[in-house]
């Protein structure tokens, strides 16, 4: 038989919120109820035998969440405040640079800084350069190949004089005649291989030239590009 | 620093993504939420499996941690919807192998799937002691709800009025399944000295 009481008792004796009125009053019905009596010492052995819980070892886990171990390696490297902002300032000083064609001259008096093209650089200063180059370098080329052209000759002149004296000299005068025909022969192969010599030397200075023009031509365009940003 | 500062710190710089300042935090509690798993779940898998729950949603809702209450008690809060999510979860699991048409009530299920453990060798539950393995087979007498609240009340010492607002039921109903579970517990472990 037990005490209709009992179920609201023990938990009570268990609510550390429970008021002092309240608990007074549960005081004094346990002091002549031996049934609550009874009940709450079980409930109390019962509760004292669960608490000697022993806590196991957690076994090895892994504690730090993917997104955590992601975020925090993003988040590892620490720039300074200038070092964080440089990349961004750089491109946007490329980017002034461009649009607004900022051209910077070094020279011997020191620095000059314009913007849209208006420095001494212009299309027309650089074209006039351009061909300048061209006639200068096509007129060295030229007198270049022409003292070649000379050396040539004239080493080849000589060793024709020298194998004549040879000739002469190992076979005499009977052979004269033959000779002169040998040495017309030479002088023919001479001419000729004088002809292709020069004719490659050509080939060698238009290709030159070709560079020169396309260098020109970059350049037009560039000044063309820039002029179309303004 | 008190043990509350120590927490704000450390929840702090965890949400400023410093994976050190959680494991910290993570370590002050694990052991707290590990054994309250192994209480309410009796083996060490499922156990882990809820501790991990637990930290992960723990982890996710960091931000929305005010300070108004205690961490811990918001971390149990937490620990307890999970326990409850697994129940569930388990609940489905059993439902769907059950499915040729056994009237069997949710309340039934519930006490299959905590008696279910009973059928598996307590000493492989359990690398503790004796104690705890005692302790295990008279919890796994009770149902999940049961069980939740001699958890949290016994072992976690939270009042009725918390433990009522976690299960979003009145603190009289908490009280009644508190005292309906030592009963059964009592009348349990009188079997077991009889037998014995």
């Amino acid at each position: 038989m037990s005490c209709h009481e009992s179920s609201t008792l023990v938990p009570d004796y268990f609510d550390e919120t429970l008021s002092l009125q309240h608990r007074n009053v549960m005081e004094a019905h346990l002091q002549h109820c031996a049934d609550c009596q009874e009940a709450l010492a079980d409930a109390k052995n019962l509760n004292a035998h669960l608490r000697q819980w022993q806590d196991e070892a957690v076994p090895q886990w892994q504690r730090v969440p993917r997104q955590l171990q992601d975020k925090s390696a993003s988040t590892r490297p620490h720039f300074s405040f200038w070092g964080q902002w440089a990349p961004l300032a750089g491109a946007f000083v490329m980017a002034v640079a461009v649009m607004f064609n900022v051209q910077l001259q070094i020279a011997d008096n020191g620095l000059t800084l314009a913007f849209g093209g208006s420095a001494g650089v212009d299309a027309n200063n650089i074209a006039a350069q351009l061909a300048q180059f061209e006639t200068e370098q096509r007129a060295a080329q030229q007198q270049t190949l022409q003292e070649l052209s000379a050396q040539i000759e004239e080493r080849q002149a000589g060793s024709n004089a020298r194998l004549l004296e040879t000739v002469i000299e190992q076979f005499g005068d009977s052979t004269t005649r033959s000779l002169e025909q040998v040495m017309a022969y030479f002088e023919a192969q001479r001419q000729e291989d004088l002809q292709l010599m020069q004719a490659s030397y050509q080939r060698l200075a238009d290709s030159d030239f070709q560079t020169v023009r396309s260098m020109q031509q970059l350049a037009n365009y560039v000044q063309y590009q820039g002029n179309q940003l303004r | 620093m008190s043990f509350t500062d120590q927490d704000e710190a450390l929840i702090s710089a965890a949400l400023d993504g410093s994976a050190r300042a959680w494991e910290r935090l993570v370590k002050r509690y694990e052991s707290r939420v590990y054994n309250f798993s192994l209480r309410l779940t009796g083996n060490q898998t499922d156990a882990l499996d809820l501790m991990q729950e637990v930290f992960l949603g723990v982890y996710r809702n960091l931000h929305r941690f005010r300070g108004d209450s205690q961490f811990t008690t918001w971390l149990f809060r937490i620990a307890h919807n999970k326990a409850v999510d697994m129940s569930r979860r388990k609940y489905m699991v059993t439902s769907l192998s059950t499915l040729a048409g056994q009237n069997q009530s949710e309340e039934d299920v519930l006490d299959h799937i905590t008696n279910d453990k009973g059928e598996q060798d307590p000493q492989r539950l359990l690398s503790a002691s004796q104690t705890n393995t005692e302790i295990i087979g008279c919890l796994d007498i009770l149902n999940w709800e049961q069980r939740l609240v001699v958890e949290l009340k016994v072992f976690q010492s939270h009042t009725f009025e918390e433990i009522a607002e976690m299960q979003d039921i009145s603190a009289n109903t908490v009280k009644t399944r508190f005292y309906t579970a030592l009963k059964l517990l009592k009348n349990h472990m009188e079997q077991n000295h009889e037998l014995s």
